[in-house]
């Protein structure tokens, strides 16, 4: 092995150390202001350690506003929106990746074109559709949103993911017997399942975090979900810092769970799909 | 059937969704700024203006002011996003037993939602509590705890350091992803022809580097037009400096001209014109694509 001189090796550690401090400082200083108490909160030069823990403040969260129920929503919405995206950008992705399309070209530019629309420009538009068919502060409200904003990028990357199966497997599948959708069913499906397991990620990660139509649409307490139930915690005078940062906590384990199991995942998926940032 | 009427009948899903979620609704955008529709204003009714939107934005000092802050904001925080997003993830590509916690701190900002981030750096940056005002106080850099939110200048900071925070860790992703396509011998080749690291970095890395790089580019430009989440849950576009929010954003305004003033005719032709800069953006992300291949 090739000895590394001192200063690259400082260098290196030094970058890791910024890194990690630079991505996690703010998220940790969540999770300590959401032990602390208001008073101690209320202090300067600041005591960067709660006296006492007060798990208390987790509890609060649940029974301050009925934040399981933002839960639930954002649970429901996510993952109804992530299954039904996925579903959708398989077939399509299917498509514009392995069957002899003409306008290919065109479909997929389209493809990209929809990933780029800004959501605030649909936002009246989409709400009136919501009103006409009686689906405001309702789960499709924000489902079919979401699988549609969602829908190139899962694409996008499922097209990359199903480019890079051998043909010959599937032609072997149909000789044995299999239709097409046999042969994509028990053969492509399985061998891109790191690409659908992405873009499932991806899908919803999009969808948990999205405020601006959830706050438009779906405007009754019981219909909120997590990002926008979490700012509703706004005092009229004064923020209610300890229980802001207990939701935030709350709300972001699933997150960091899924960034801790699948951490490489995400690496592939967004430079295969060039994700929307 | 044939292949071309399965394919096409494969994408017939995603069409409806395309159709009826960002097509249909953007078309009526187009369709509402053509017509003088503000609720607040009912007896003007609704008659049919053609362009005469269009014509007032550029007369209109809140739209300029807005698309002067989203310009502004947009080239320091894309750039700053680089600078900091390119290094993150030689860092992160780099052997360590700590790797695995370098990608969960690079993948952190990016997943968390935007308006957790503006409420987290709020935060942070409080005029009397926040840990950067402590910070700054027992580093004598300054004597008092500033007001960050209260003053244009400083506001427009913080909005740019939680941007910058947020989406270093997409460019960071992006070129991660690019230097794990680059073969480990074209590097350590340049270092045996004399190069140094610096220059193997600049010669050889960064050009293998440049597409991935490019692609990022214009994801981040397409985000920085639209940015709205950030910047209304940090600052409300506010303080007010003159007459208008030193952070409101485009995002911002189109948000308030429609669903605070409810003017709809006016703010569909503010949404229109975003769609177009995003449009025009895409389009040369496209030909940047084609060029490529």
């Amino acid at each position: 092995m090739k000895t590394v001189p001192l200063s690259v090796r400082l260098s290196k550690y030094l970058g890791l150390l910024l890194l990690i401090v630079g991505g996690t400082l703010p998220l940790v200083w969540i999770a300590l202001t959401s032990l602390k108490t208001g008073p101690e909160l209320q202090q300067f030069p600041v005591q960067y350690l709660p006296a006492h823990p007060q798990f208390g403040n987790y509890a609060r969260v649940f029974s301050e506003q009925p934040f399981a129920r933002f839960f639930l929503n954002s649970v429901v919405v996510s993952g109804v929106s992530t299954l039904l995206c996925v579903v959708v950008a398989s077939l399509a992705a299917y498509a514009l990746a392995r069957l002899k399309l003409r306008g290919r070209g065109l479909y997929t530019t389209l493809v990209v074109v929809f990933s780029m629309f800004p959501v605030i420009s649909l936002v009246v538009p989409l709400f009136k559709i919501m009103r006409g068919v009686n689906l405001l502060n309702s789960y499709p409200a924000l489902i079919l949103p979401y699988t549609a904003l969602s829908l190139p990028v899962a694409i996008l990357v499922l097209i990359a993911f199903f480019g890079g199966i051998p043909r010959d497997l599937e032609a072997a599948a149909m000789i044995d017997g299999c239709s097409r959708l046999e042969a994509l069913w028990r053969v492509v499906v399985p061998l891109s399942a790191p690409g659908i397991v992405t873009a499932s990620l991806l899908v919803f990660v999009n969808s948990w975090n999205e405020y601006l139509l959830a706050l438009s649409f779906n405007t009754s307490r019981e219909m909120r979900t997590i990002p926008v139930g979490v700012t509703f915690f706004q005092g009229e005078f004064a923020f209610p810092w300890p229980l802001i940062s207990a939701a935030i906590v709350i709300a972001v384990v699933p997150l960091v769970l899924l960034i801790v199991v699948f951490q490489k995942r995400f690496v592939t998926g967004l430079t295969a799909g060039g994700v929307k940032g | 059937m044939s292949e071309q009427t399965l394919a096409l009948l494969l994408l017939l899903p995603a069409a409806l969704i395309f159709t009826v979620v960002l097509l249909y609704p953007m078309l009526n955008t187009l369709y509402s700024s053509l017509f003088v529709q503000s609720l607040t204003e009912p007896y003007l009714g609704t008659p049919f203006v053609g362009l005469k939107h269009y014509a007032d934005m550029l007369h209109d000092a809140r739209f300029l002011n807005a698309l002067r802050n989203t310009l502004v904001y947009g080239v320091i925080t894309v750039s700053g996003s680089f600078l900091i997003g390119v290094p993150m993830a030689l860092v992160a590509h780099a052997d360590s037993r700590l790797r695995w916690l370098a990608r969960v701190a690079m993948l952190l900002p990016w997943a968390m939602p935007p308006v957790f981030s503006a409420l987290i750096f709020q935060w942070l940056f409080n005029g009397q509590y926040g840990l950067i005002n402590d910070l700054l106080v027992r580093l004598h850099l300054v004597a008092q705890p500033v007001a960050f939110l209260t003053s244009p200048v400083l506001a427009g900071l913080a909005l740019v350091v939680t941007v910058i925070w947020k989406t270093s860790s997409f460019v960071a992703l992006i070129a991660l992803g690019g230097l794990q396509g680059i073969p480990q011998e074209l590097t350590e080749a340049a270092e045996v022809d004399g190069a140094n690291r610096v220059q193997g970095f600049l010669r050889v890395t960064l050009p293998l580097l440049g597409p991935a790089l490019a692609v990022a580019f214009i994801f981040r430009c397409i985000s920085a037009i639209q940015v709205f989440d950030i910047p209304y849950a940090l600052t409300g576009g506010g303080p007010t400096v003159g007459q208008y929010g030193a952070t409101e954003t485009l995002g911002i305004y189109i948000y308030r001209t429609t669903l605070e003033f409810l003017d709809f005719g006016y703010g569909a032709a503010l949404s229109v014109a975003l769609f177009a800069v995003s449009l025009a953006i895409t389009a040369l992300y496209i030909r940047f694509v084609r060029g490529g291949e």
